[in-house]
């Protein structure tokens, strides 16, 4: 009886590999990668929480160097629903002694794990640690860089909405504090390789030098930006990222870019209101769209996070192909 | 005191207008004798058949970090790779510890330079106590003290009222002042050029105009001091070079500016992969203000090529980019960086090359060096044009392994460095 989903997920499969030993960006992704990803993480929301033995006796470290609550916790889950051993560090208090990512990270990975779930506040950590482990790391966000299975959970998400394999007449309006936002460069990257057309709505202080060259259109206003727009993906503002003093006031930042009632309206009637969350409430969206409208996705977009990072944690862990890492030790 | 012929090396000698095959003669520490014909019988005579000789070169800007992190660098060992690239003479910046705010500091560079006698080395002193841009330093008892120059280095004097007095101080006690320009809240958290590549790589970046808006403060300051004697440190963007060149052309006078060898030869790409021997100070640019540089340097707004020579220990390097420490080593490549980048890429001849690296420096620093002049102290190197190497920084002298040329082609080698009429290093190996 328990063989059958098993065997279900492994007949999806078809004995295909990820072309990458790590995810740290989703600049390497193949569109081979991509469909295979969604492809296991469409069948394993089927299954919902049910207890897969897919990765027994393979065991993961969330090393969460920056707080998190829904990606440690959804990465956890998700490990446990494949039978890993899971445990977790937040805030390293090694680091905190003096003690280098690279040690921290070796010792970890000398337990022998299949995965490190790593998340830090500097800006390319995680490839700096995947070179030195034999584990696979997940980047589950480093700095402003990217947020990898953030992004791919949105795009499962507007691609099962619209019932389609790309984003070729989709438009797509990303609005809020881009210069400081992992999930925009992670989206940016994989919605492109999508065919998305993606405009990017914020104050000037909010966006990077030459954003433009990711191939966004950019809107100071948010409501031309949000004309037809098949989905709004507001951002947070991140004070704890640096957006004090980039921006007067939280009040002037609600009134020119929040996403009300009326501002959904200008955009596609069937046009899906997405965050990564956590929302604040009535800055970033109105507080009577986050999880009550029909528009809302806010909470499939956390469904959606859980079956991804499955397929992830399988496909990285247990591969077919039997291609294992060299780590570089200092 | 023995003596040296050397035969048939092809001689550059810029500041005399040498260019061609020669002989060159040394007789008790001193060039004796340079030309086709040289008689004299001396101790030892070597056919540089092939080889190019120049001036020993003169390195503007080095950090040997002795006295306080002798883990990164000594006096010693950086004299040792400055041998290694031919390079006979080097400035060393303030920015020990204790910083070099002090006659004691000025005095034990001078001394532990003069005890382990490789290389002629010229410490500066801090324009300012502690190098925190509040409280100028004793200018004239560093400069009695040995001191060849102040300067804040990477502490640039944000204080208007501050740089001025300086700049007055400099001017009243004919001192040297050399600024690296930079404004503070411009810079802000930046710890790469700001532009396309920090934005793909998510990292806070440092805008051009940092620097560019420094550089016309400092220019305006030193005029307004009665043309003080203002160089200014590893200019990085096309700003600082278009307003050099403005205030050059409109006549101010004893304003010198030098860029870092790095700066014409490397874009921000390098940083890609978070490659953290690209993370300098000032950082590596994108390629529209290297190519305004190669301009600068073609038409003489730059006076000097520099390395800002700045060795760091592998676990200061080994960390997330925005943690790592700044700078690259750069005393050995030098030479083979600017003939790679500058030479062959076809922007300037060897001559103009080596000028930026002997007399030239020699002539803003005030010092009676960087040529083959007859009486002159025999400061000498040899160099093979043909050598193509890969540069690897854990083969050099130098305790710092953090090359940002690592792993790139160079061509031209330093193959023998006289100091002082003695040879000190030959074919790889520094020779007491």
């Amino acid at each position: 009886m328990s063989k059958q989903p098993e065997q279900e997920l492994i007949d999806i499969r078809a004995g295909r590999d990820l072309s990458v030993l790590d995810l740290i960006s989703v600049d390497p992704l193949t569109d081979d990668d991509i469909t295979l990803i969604f492809d296991i993480a469409r069948k394993f929301r089927d299954f919902e929480t049910h207890k897969f033995d897919l990765n027994k006796n393979r065991s993961m470290v969330n090393v969460f160097f920056e707080n998190s609550t829904r990606t440690m916790s959804s990465f956890d889950l998700a490990g446990k629903n494949l039978s890993m051993d899971t445990t977790s560090i937040s805030s390293s208090s090694s680091v905190k002694k003096g003690e280098s990512y690279i040690d921290t990270a070796q010792t970890l990975d000398s337990y022998n794990v299949k995965a490190l779930i790593v998340r830090t506040s500097e800006s390319g950590a995680s490839e700096m640690i995947a070179r030195h482990v034999k584990a696979a790391v997940l980047n589950a966000g480093d700095g402003w860089h990217e947020h990898p299975t953030q992004a791919l959970l949105d795009a499962l998400t507007i691609l099962d909405h619209y019932d389609v394999t790309d984003m070729k007449d989709k438009i797509v309006t990303i609005v809020g504090d881009i210069r400081h936002s992992r999930v925009f460069g992670s989206m940016v990257r994989l919605f492109n390789k999508l065919g998305a057309t993606i405009r990017v709505a914020a104050p000037q202080t909010l966006l990077p030098m030459h954003a433009d060259k990711f191939g966004v259109e950019i809107f100071y206003d948010v409501e031309d930006a949000l004309k037809d727009a098949h989905v709004v993906y507001a951002l947070r503002v991140q004070e704890e990222r640096g957006s004090n003093g980039y921006i007067p006031t939280l009040r002037e930042y609600s009134k020119m870019y929040g996403i009300t009632r009326k501002r959904l309206d200008l955009a596609n009637d069937k046009a899906l209101l997405m965050h990564p969350g956590p929302v604040r409430r009535d800055v970033d969206v109105h507080s009577a769209l986050v999880t009550m409208d029909e528009q809302s996705h806010i909470l499939r977009q956390v469904e959606n996070g859980m079956a991804v990072r499955k397929s992830l944690l399988w496909l990285l862990c247990n591969r077919n192909d039997g291609k294992t890492k060299d780590a570089v030790k200092l | 005191m023995t003596s040296i012929l050397i035969k048939n090396a092809h001689v550059i000698d810029p500041f005399n207008k040498i260019n061609g095959k020669c002989h060159i003669f040394i007789q008790n520490g001193k060039i004796a004798a340079v030309g086709k014909d040289i008689s004299n019988k001396a101790d030892q005579e070597i056919d540089a058949r092939g080889l190019t000789l120049t001036p020993g070169l003169i390195d503007m800007q080095v950090h040997f970090r002795e006295p306080g992190r002798e883990d990164k660098e000594t006096i010693e060992t950086g004299a040792q790779a400055c041998l290694a690239g031919g390079i006979t003479s080097a400035v060393a910046m303030p920015n020990t510890t204790p910083a070099a705010d002090n006659q004691t500091v000025i005095e034990f560079m001078v001394n532990r330079a003069a005890e382990i006698d490789l290389i002629n080395l010229y410490p500066t002193g801090a324009i300012t106590k502690g190098q925190d841009g509040a409280q100028l330093s004793e200018i004239n008892e560093l400069k009695n003290a040995g001191a060849i120059a102040i300067t804040d280095d990477g502490y640039d004097v944000q204080d208007e009222g501050v740089l001025r007095r300086a700049l007055e101080y400099a001017k009243t006690t004919n001192m040297l002042l050399m600024s690296h320009c930079e404004t503070n809240s411009l810079t802000g958290d930046g710890v790469m050029h700001e532009g396309w590549v920090s934005t793909q790589l998510g990292l806070a970046g440092t805008p051009a105009e940092s620097e560019t808006l420094a550089v016309h403060k400092n220019i305006m300051l030193a005029n307004m001091a009665g043309d003080a004697r203002l160089h200014l440190l590893h200019n990085s963007t096309a700003g600082a070079i278009t307003a050099i060149r403005a205030a050059k052309k409109l006549g101010q006078k004893n304003l010198t500016a030098e860029v870092s060898v790095q700066h014409f030869s490397l874009t921000d790409e390098e940083c890609f992969g978070y490659n953290t021997n690209a993370k300098m100070y000032p950082p590596l640019r994108s390629k529209e203000h290297v190519d305004a540089i190669i301009a600068g340097i073609k038409d003489g707004t730059v006076d000097a090529l520099t390395t800002d020579h700045a060795p760091h220990t592998l676990s200061d390097k080994q960390k997330p980019f925005a943690d790592a420490a700044m700078g690259s080593t750069g005393v050995e490549t030098s030479f083979a960086v600017m003939n790679t980048y500058l030479v062959e890429a076809g922007h300037i001849d060897l001559n103009h090359g080596i000028s930026l690296m002997t007399n030239k420096p020699a002539e803003i620093l005030g010092i009676d060096k960087g040529t083959l002049s007859v009486g002159a102290d025999a400061d000498i190197a040899l160099f093979n044009l043909n050598h193509k190497w890969a540069v690897d920084g854990t083969k050099g002298f130098s305790k710092g392994h953090n090359c940002v040329f690592n792993g790139k082609e160079l061509t031209g080698k330093c193959v023998m460095t006289i100091h002082n009429g003695a040879i000190k290093y030959r074919d790889g190996e520094i020779l007491v």
